[in-house]
């Protein structure tokens, strides 16, 4: 509204400033040469106080007089023409009330394109200091930043706001507030386990000396957090040592509740390196999941979480099509395939293996014993 | 001399300053202006020996090499070519691998490019322009 | 609400401009008064709107609303105030709403100001005024408008540029649009010549301090801007004949060549025609500067991400003025009455020599800079013309331009006496050569050149103090009689002088550094000593610290003399601008009298050393310190009674006025 007002205002005081020489009485026309001659006289006036001071010589100054003088005569002259056409007031008039229409029309017509009216102003003080239930989450994160300036010391505030800041993917501010947390309030599970997480996240996934420290520290005060165990055997199995994190998440899809995400997690895991649930048998190597596929396989529902996988496996369908001499990645999609319970299609890639591998050949033939060992006879 | 007469030298005296002044920018034009090369150009280049050229394109990844003292090795790519660089001097603050970059100097006898001058950007998102097309002609960087 | 009523506010300004363009044309040429009359309140108005629309995008800025995309583009809640404050013009829509402001400043002034015009004349230069204001308010609102909205708003912006965070950015753009768009004045001025087909005596009485003005506040501009990159950039350069800053230089120059040629055309009512193509000339300079530095279509050190639609329509700009104009000129021009001849030993000769030299010199920039445009079009080539071709065309051409300026001031009008000027300039002249002698002998005997460079400068001065000496009346006069002369002098004498003056000092300091600088490059530890031009440098080490919105690794340099003796620290930095990501490079500079110890760090070097680049830069403070003398020179100029704004003032004041002398 006060909005709207004061617009309407400003429209007013524009249109009047252009109407304003049609509201007074006309001034008086003084018009022509009458400037002219002020300026010449003042030439005059000049050359004397130059010729007084003696900036200018006496001839020269005379030359200069002769000179202006002319110049006033040539006026003189010239208004003889006159130069008085009598005006056209109706023409002015309606010239006139065009421009005033013209004013409010444009200004409020190309506002109405360009401005956003309802938008209000959004001043960060304001923003930060209104009611928490009105504000964003931006907003509280930003509001609990100018807290945390004000009092560092405050463990308590880094707490809270750490895992926001993860969520967010603001992996270095998180870092940094679990640290703070850490040196305020000491060591948790949940605050190493986070710094370690966030750490792993910051590098794209790696998961780092420091953030391995970190996971060791959340499990010296927990022996069972679910977290620093995957993020360990994630760790190993970067360095590839995949033996060591098959046994860690072996031992989690063991122990975790069943409704735990990280179970599941782990058990994708056990699946990438093609290691069995069960202890006892060898893994096969294979690249670790970016960061992006782990957190995607942590947050998704079960059915998401098998069309990722399903995708991945036609990833890797597609590849041996076209890169076929690769026992590992044979061996792999036949046991994928009978994860995902698609007994066709791991006979059919086995099949296919064998032939693409050389029939007979000594690689067949372990392809052929590793696939019987699954279960999946040759056809 | 007449009224016209000295009306005439004044105005052959414009004419004939005029003229030296014209003379003078073009010939400057011919002698030092630098012509700007991509690496992949250079085949087709005639260079006189010493000639003053910019040398543009992106600095090779794992190419920037700093010496013990205060000179810097690099190389410029195009991702078609890639020249050897060499240059003494302060790199620009936005001097990175795999950033737009322009080098003026001249080739010296060893195949190498000996810089005098190094200009990356002012901000952190722009591409040197000529950079920038170049690049685009050589159909190797779309901008977003 | 505030910003959204500054941007209805710069809406209804376009309205009112478009008023002003039209309305009082058709009235001055109707002959009625009253829509002539439409022109002042216009003028006023749109003023206090852009005002309004410029005080909301401020306030914007200093409370970080980030609901508005240019803050959001170019602040950070944690910026220093002054910067908020600055940022406002730090992006291309603040500075372009600056830019319509200064526009909409100089058409209140002449609208306040110019009541004693004849109406004809007021009204015609405010309708080209509305024009200017018209197609720039036009290009901000469709192409770069600051007052764009984000819903919802973000809440953390994106920080401004951290080369512009430096207090350079608070004084060169406004000082340089104050100069670029004051010319627009002369330029009004000069198409409602055009559009009348006559040259009102007044006209020069106006368009001289309005030129000096604009001139005053572009030499400030170019100044601040040289010192600013030669701090900011850390190259320990002040000038590096880059487009854009040729684009503010050839502005300059046909500026200072307009400055002179209107002093002819108001003492001697000649060079008419010229004075109002220069006049043309110099606003077109002004706007391809503004096109040049917008459009980035010229590889430059100092252009920022720029955007190619906004050069295309600044070009529509450009054309329309630029064109139309020359039009208007090659149509018009013939009617308007031509001055006389003259002598070419006069004053006025001097001044035409001094406008063929700069127009020309105007002309050089203008082809080295356009030159890579016009190459690339033609042939695809990409070349670049660089100082080498400034030095070998503009140099030359300053060189005889500034041994004549001594001249010009102490010829006569009409008749001027070569022979007895020079007479009179002797002293000036053996003093020039005496310093030419003395920096040949003490300096470096080698490097004639810079005796040469060092005798010029001298010559400017020198001739400058002959010049009040003369006008005192000495040496024919008791000193005392000289004194009370010299005092009474008015003062756009003093501003010449000054001026010129000034003139000389920038060219002995380019000279000093371009013959004398010294450089050091090396590479230190904690510890290590390096000495440079007399100066020894120990490097303390890096500390680590903490900014408002940088963290930054500053070396301590421990600054000792040639005997010795301890003269302090110098501090230099490498910063790392957070919110960005950008690293910048501090320089470190001391001044030690009128030279410079300027100090730029490198990369770190593996062995725990730093790359340091040191220079010793004798008189470089000068370079500005000239400049500044050159506008003190117009400012006293202006100050003068006789060149005080505007046609004479009505009988009766001017009748008081010469009853109180």
């Amino acid at each position: 509204m006060f909005f709207w007002l004061t617009a309407a205002l400003l429209t007013l005081a524009a249109s009047t400033a252009v109407l304003w020489p049609f509201l007074r009485a006309p001034a008086a026309a003084h018009e022509g040469a009458g400037h002219d001659i002020e300026v010449y006289r003042d030439q005059l006036r000049e050359v004397e106080r130059d010729a007084s001071t003696g900036l200018v010589g006496a001839a020269e100054a005379e030359e200069a007089r002769a000179e202006i003088g002319r110049r006033i005569l040539r006026l003189a002259d010239g208004r003889a023409g006159g130069n008085t056409r009598t005006t056209s007031d109706r023409i002015g008039r309606l010239l006139v009330s065009a421009a005033v229409l013209a004013v409010p029309v444009l200004g409020w017509g190309a506002y109405a394109v360009l401005g956003s009216p309802a938008l209000p102003d959004q001043r960060l003080e304001a923003r930060l200091t209104k009611s928490p239930a009105e504000s964003s989450m931006d907003e509280l994160v930003a509001r609990a930043e100018l807290h945390l300036r004000q009092n560092p010391q405050d463990g308590r505030g880094w707490d809270v706001l750490a895992p926001i800041y993860l969520r967010m993917g603001r992996n270095d501010d998180a870092v940094t507030a679990f640290r703070n947390a850490i040196r305020l309030d000491g060591a948790s599970a949940q605050r190493e386990g986070g710094l370690g997480e966030a750490l792993v996240a910051a590098a794209q996934g790696i998961v780092s000396t420091d953030a391995q420290a970190a996971f060791e520290r959340a499990l010296a005060v927990d022996p069972k957090d679910a977290r620093a165990r995957y993020f360990l055997a994630l760790g190993y199995s970067q360095e590839g040592k995949n033996a060591d994190a098959a046994d860690l998440w072996r031992q989690m899809a063991a122990d975790l509740p069943a409704d735990s995400p990280w179970r599941g997690a782990a058990r994708q895991e056990l699946a990438r390196l093609g290691a069995p649930e069960a202890a006892g048998q060898t893994a096969a190597s294979g690249p670790a999941p970016t960061k992006d596929q782990v957190d995607a396989a942590m947050e998704m529902s079960s059915e998401d979480r098998l069309a990722m996988i399903e995708g991945m496996v036609s990833q890797l369908d597609a590849r041996l099509r076209e890169n076929p001499a690769d026992l590992d990645g044979w061996q792999r999609l036949v046991r994928s395939y009978q994860v995902l319970g698609r007994q066709q299609e791991a006979r059919d890639a086995l099949a296919r293996g064998v032939a693409a591998l050389g029939t007979g050949s000594a690689e067949a033939a372990r392809l052929t014993a590793f696939a019987s060992g699954l279960g999946v006879a040759q056809q | 001399m007449t009224r016209k007469q000295k009306r005439l030298a004044v105005i052959a005296g414009g004419l004939v300053f005029l003229g030296a002044a014209a003379g003078l920018t073009f010939y400057a034009l011919g002698q030092k202006t630098s012509y700007f090369y991509m690496p992949a150009d250079l085949h087709a280049a005639v260079l006189q020996p010493g000639q003053r050229i910019r040398l543009g394109g992106l600095v090779e990844e794992g190419s920037i090499v700093r010496g013990q003292g205060t000179e810097v090795a690099f190389a410029v790519t195009d991702t078609q070519d890639t020249v050897k660089v060499r240059y003494a001097g302060i790199l620009p603050d936005l001097f990175r691998e795999g950033q737009g970059v322009v080098a003026e100097g001249s080739f010296a006898g060893d195949g190498v490019f000996v810089a005098d001058s190094v200009l990356a950007k002012h901000d952190e998102t722009y591409m040197p322009k000529e950079v920038a097309e170049g690049l685009k002609e050589k159909g190797v960087w779309q901008p977003e | 609400m505030t910003v959204e009523l500054g941007h209805f506010a710069l809406v209804l300004a376009l309205a009112l401009s478009l008023v002003q363009a039209a309305v009082p044309l058709v009235g001055a040429r109707m002959e009625h008064p009253r829509l002539m009359a439409v022109a002042e309140p216009a003028a006023l108005t749109a003023f206090a709107l852009v005002a309004l629309a410029f005080a909301a995008l401020t306030a914007a800025h200093v409370t970080s609303d980030f609901s508005v995309v240019n803050v959001w583009e170019n602040s950070h809640s944690l910026k220093p105030m002054l910067y908020k404050f600055t940022g406002v013009w730090g992006s291309h829509e603040g500075s372009m709403l600056l830019w319509v402001l200064i526009l909409t400043l100089f058409g209140a002034l002449v609208a306040v100001g110019g009541r004693n015009l004849p109406q004809r004349l007021r009204a015609t230069v405010l309708a080209v005024q509305g024009m200017i204001g018209v197609a720039f308010t036009l290009f901000i609102l469709t192409t770069s408008n600051p007052f764009a909205r984000l819903d919802p708003a973000p809440i953390e912006g994106r920080d401004l540029n951290p080369v512009l965070q430096d207090i350079g950015l608070a004084v060169h753009p406004p000082l340089l649009y104050l100069g670029y768009v004051g010319f627009s004045i002369s330029f009004a001025f000069a198409i409602a010549a055009l559009i009348d087909g006559r040259i009102d005596a007044a006209w020069a009485r106006w368009v001289r301090p309005w030129t000096l003005l604009a001139w005053v506040f572009l030499t400030g501009g170019i100044a601040m801007g040289s010192y600013w990159a030669y701090y900011e950039l850390g190259w320990g350069g002040f000038w590096f004949w880059d487009p854009v800053e040729n684009a503010s230089f050839m502005p300059w120059l046909a500026g200072t060549a307009l400055l002179h040629s209107a002093i002819v055309m108001e003492k001697r009512a000649a060079l008419k025609i010229w004075t109002v193509l220069l006049a043309i000339l110099t606003f077109s300079l002004s706007l391809l500067g503004t096109f040049l530095v917008r459009s980035g279509v010229l590889t430059s050190v100092h252009a920022f991400a720029t955007d190619p639609t906004r050069g295309v329509f600044i070009l529509a700009i450009l054309t329309f003025f630029i064109g139309g104009a020359l039009v208007l000129f090659a149509l018009r021009a013939p009617s308007l009455a031509a001055g006389g001849l003259f002598q070419p030993v006069s004053r006025e000769g001097a001044l035409v020599l001094n406008n063929l030299f700069l127009s020309t010199a105007a002309a050089t920039v203008l082809v080295g800079t356009l030159y890579p445009l016009v190459v690339e079009a033609v042939g695809g080539d990409r070349i670049s013309v660089g100082a080498p071709f400034f030095n070998l065309t503009f140099v030359p051409l300053m060189v005889p331009l500034l041994l004549i300026v001594p001249f010009g001031p102490l010829l006569a009008w009409k008749r001027g006496d070569l022979y007895a000027v020079a007479q009179r300039l002797l002293a000036a002249f053996g003093g020039a050569i005496a310093v030419t002698l003395l920096a040949l002998v003490f300096i470096d005997r080698s490097a004639a050149f810079a005796a040469l460079g060092f005798g010029l400068a001298a010559w400017l001065v020198f001739g400058a103090l002959t010049d009040l000496a003369l006008k005192s009346g000495l040496p024919g006069v008791p000193l005392a009689t000289a004194a009370r002369r010299l005092a009474g002098l008015p003062r756009s004498v003093y501003g010449t002088a000054l001026a010129h003056a000034g003139l000389g000092l920038t060219v002995l300091g380019i000279v000093s550094v371009t013959a004398l600088e010294a450089e050091r490059f090396v590479t230190m530890k904690p510890g290590d000593t390096a000495e440079v031009g007399g100066y020894t440098l120990r490097f303390e080490g890096l500390q680590p610290r903490q900014g408002p919105n940088f963290v930054e690794d500053r070396a301590t340099f421990v600054v000792a003399g040639r005997g010795g003796e301890a003269l302090g620290t110098v501090m230099a930095a490498k910063r790392m601008y957070t919110t960005r990501q950008m690293p910048t490079t501090e320089s470190g500079i001391r001044t030690f009298g009128l030279g410079q110890l300027y100090v730029s760090l490198g990369d770190l070097t593996e062995g725990g050393g730093i790359v340091v680049r040191a220079w010793w830069k004798p008189l470089v403070t000068l370079i500005w310190g000239g400049a500044l003398v050159m506008m003190a020179g117009g400012a006293l100029s202006l100050a003068d009674r006789r060149l005080r704004v505007g046609a004479p003032a009505p009988r009766r004041k001017a009748a008081r006025q010469e009853a109180a002398a």
